[in-house]
């Protein structure tokens, strides 16, 4: 940070500076400091504004300890003790510790990203039509509200639909899923008083859902959003299906990169600020090389340095993948997921190829016993 | 909504003026720049030129609602396709406000089913339809009226035992020929007025691939780009369509084949060149529901789900019948077969 002052800081001092000048004898120091700093010329609070400590130091004979208390003074004097201060690896590491994840309600992929989505960063999901990105955005919304008491993290979602996906009858389904495997795994009365909020129509009303047609009333709707989450502090989780849409058709592929850089910064700044997981979904494009072409994520090689974590669904064969492809706390790993009637579940844990059935009977009993698994993984967290 | 002209939200007129000199009217404009564009144009300070960017997005941000409430307002969410078993599958039908794409290769009963949706539609409430008009939007000149009538009549006789009624739901499918690209966008671009006087409850266009397909040759540079612009315009106007008045849109498409090694959905019998959906990756994106239509031989067809929201994979064998398509009942198969989507 030495040397780096971005002009929006200098604004602020300038606008303190004018504001409030006090002169420097007022201010809280010993009387041999503050007569070094009227011998050299400073007379009030508004000539050391803009100072940095070693240049005071210079100037008035001061030590560099001395300067720095002068500096500060002054500042929280001036009522600007502006925004970012910097945490050491410690206190992050507690923060990182209370900091919940969202559980997907897969157990493989869950272990996969050390938990589950990180609350707090940005993850992006792209794959392939059909592939499950909503149908995983979906069981996100409900997952986020899973009481705490039961290793969930207890908060409402934005549910921002650009292109429709949305249905709510699916919803529904796997709302009615994760409540009946909470229910079941009900052991004392914390979690049976808990379970009095956590049902469908709760579930329903803290989904707060917003659709958006064009790339425009996407970023008018960003704006507004730090306001929302400001009003709705329970807010943990942010969905953004899907990102890509509204992007797919631009002449100008210079002035959309610049507003998918702003959008990646807003949601970045979101995330942090708010405590919120932030997930996008992309779609995948054609890349012609040569001869040959190849999915990759749509919206440019740029965009793929916004998200915290890339999680890419794709085929093989008839099984369905999910692969972390870009993660700082984990390793590249791929699992395996389907999707059932519940929502997005682990695959079979035997090695039986993937057979195409119409949902019967045996599903449902399969999927309503608890899981034992799960139960580890949330009781972990 | 993005076009929206400033003025009309609440700017004052003096920033409106030194806005428009540098060519910035509406709101789509005036979002498109960055925060430092936007105190430089119109020449305001950091603070004012954020309130500035707020007041707009309120002007043109779509409201929020949640979950809950959508429940509580659609009770009947989804347009029943008159075949028990699908709409099982389905979970009650074609969901409204999406897309829904029936593609398959020719003759296979793509526009049969266009047909039949369309007399549906047109049924009263209490007889499973949506008592509304239709929209048909030809591109092929495939749509037959007289074959309509037989559908209509052969399906529900009870119903269409009166020539009145017969002549009644016929004049409320509203045909319109497309036969060029141009053609088709700027109907779309149009349609909002014809949903509204024709009080439409349902939007057919049969077929999108065979006009892009004549006018876009894809193996000329930069054709593709073009046509997945055009096809993204498309899609996006059907789906604010949709979704602003709650109707199903159903579209038609072709099928393409490849020669090659692609893994999906459904695991290929045939050795190595399997068909997909034609129009490509990003028109499959933008559809909701794709249902697949293939022959298994001379008589036997098959519908696949292959892409949808609420329904699993699953194939069901119909015949093509006078009354239009008919689910064998007893015959569902569950083998994947090779048709990806």
């Amino acid at each position: 940070m030495l040397g780096y002052v971005s002009w929006r800081d200098v604004l602020k001092k300038l606008t303190l500076a004018v504001t409030m000048q006090r002169p420097v004898s007022s201010l809280p120091l010993s009387p041999g400091m503050k007569l070094k700093l009227v011998g050299a010329g400073f007379q009030s609070t508004a000539d050391l504004i803009l100072l940095k400590p070693l240049q005071l130091s210079k100037e008035t004979g001061l030590s560099q300890q001395e300067a720095l208390e002068v500096l500060q003074a002054v500042r929280k004097d001036g009522g600007g003790g502006e925004g970012s201060t910097s945490l050491t690896a410690l206190e992050l590491l507690q923060k990182e510790e209370e900091t919940r994840s969202i559980i997907t309600f897969s157990s493989q992929l869950d272990a996969a990203l050390g938990g589950g989505l990180p609350v707090g960063k940005t993850t992006e999901i792209c794959g392939a039509p059909g592939v499950g990105k909503t149908q995983l955005c979906l069981q996100l919304a409900v997952d986020v509200q899973v009481p705490q008491c039961f290793g969930g993290v207890g908060g409402q979602v934005i549910y921002i639909d650009t292109e429709g996906s949305f249905l709510l009858q699916r919803v529904i389904d796997v709302a009615t899923a994760a409540v009946r495997h909470c229910s079941l795994l009900v052991e004392d009365d914390e979690q049976r008083a808990a379970m009095m909020t956590f049902t469908m129509e709760t579930i329903l009303s803290n989904i707060f859902l917003v659709r958006c047609h064009d790339y425009v009333e996407l970023l008018a709707e960003l704006h507004l959003l730090p306001d929302f989450l400001s009003d709705h502090p329970r807010t943990r989780l942010l969905v953004i299906d899907s990102v890509a849409f509204p992007f797919r058709r631009f002449d100008d592929l210079s002035q959309r990169t610049r507003l998918l850089q702003g959008l990646a910064q807003q949601l970045v700044a979101m995330a942090t600020r708010h405590q919120v997981a932030v997930v996008i979904t992309n779609q995948m494009t054609t890349r012609l090389q040569g001869n040959q072409s190849q999915l990759v994520p749509a919206l440019g090689e740029g965009w793929g340095h916004a998200p915290t974590i890339r999680l890419l669904l794709q085929w093989a064969g008839s099984r369905r993948l999910a692969s972390i492809f870009k993660s700082p706390g984990n390793v590249d790993a791929t699992v395996q997921y389907r999707i059932t009637s519940d929502g997005f579940r682990d695959a079979d844990q035997s090695e039986q190829p993937q057979r195409k059935r119409p949902r019967t009977q045996t599903d449902q009993s399969a999927s309503s016993q608890p899981d034992r698994r799960l139960l580890r993984c949330l009781s972990d967290v | 909504m993005a076009t929206r002209i400033l003025r009309r939200t609440g700017v004052s007129n003096e920033i409106c003026e030194r806005l428009k000199r540098r060519e910035i009217e509406s709101c789509k404009d005036l979002l498109s720049l960055t925060p430092v564009e936007v105190m430089n144009a119109a020449g305001l300070s950091y603070e004012k030129a954020s309130v500035l960017l707020q007041s707009v997005s309120k002007a043109i941000a779509p409201p929020f609602t949640t979950a809950l409430e959508l429940w509580k307002q659609h009770s009947d969410s989804c347009f029943s396709t008159s075949l028990p078993a699908l709409d099982k599958l389905l979970r009650g039908g074609l969901p409204r406000g999406t897309i829904t794409e029936v593609t398959g290769p020719s003759g296979c009963g793509k526009t049969q089913m266009c047909l039949m949706l369309s007399v549906l539609a047109t049924l009263p409430k209490s007889e499973g339809g949506l008592d509304s008009s239709v929209i048909y939007i030809d591109t092929e000149s495939a749509f037959s009226a007289e074959r309509l009538v037989e559908i209509a009549r052969s399906r529900f006789p009870g119903y269409f035992s009166s020539k009145e009624r017969v002549l009644q739901m016929a004049a409320r499918v509203h045909l319109f020929r497309e036969l060029t690209c141009q053609d088709v966008l700027n109907r779309l671009e149009r349609l909002e007025e014809d949903i509204i006087s024709t009080g439409a409850g349902l939007i057919i266009l049969d077929s999108v691939a065979s006009v892009v397909r004549k006018e876009f040759d894809t193996t000329l540079p930069g054709n593709l780009i073009h046509r997945s612009n055009l096809l993204s315009h498309e899609a996006t106007t059907l789906k604010y369509l949709a979704h602003q008045f709650n109707i199903p849109v159903v579209l038609t498409n072709q099928i393409t084949t490849h020669v090659g090694d692609q893994g999906s959905a459904v695991s290929a019998e045939v050795d190595s060149s399997f068909v997909t959906a034609a129009l490509g990756n990003t028109w499959s994106h933008s559809v909701n529901t794709r249902l697949i239509v293939q022959y298994v031989d001379a008589h036997q067809r098959q519908i696949l789900i292959a892409k949808s929201p609420v329904a699993p994979f699953a194939v069901l064998n119909y015949t093509i019948q006078k009354q239009g398509i008919c689910i064998d009942v007893d015959t569902t198969r569950p083998r994947s077969v090779p048709v990806l989507g």
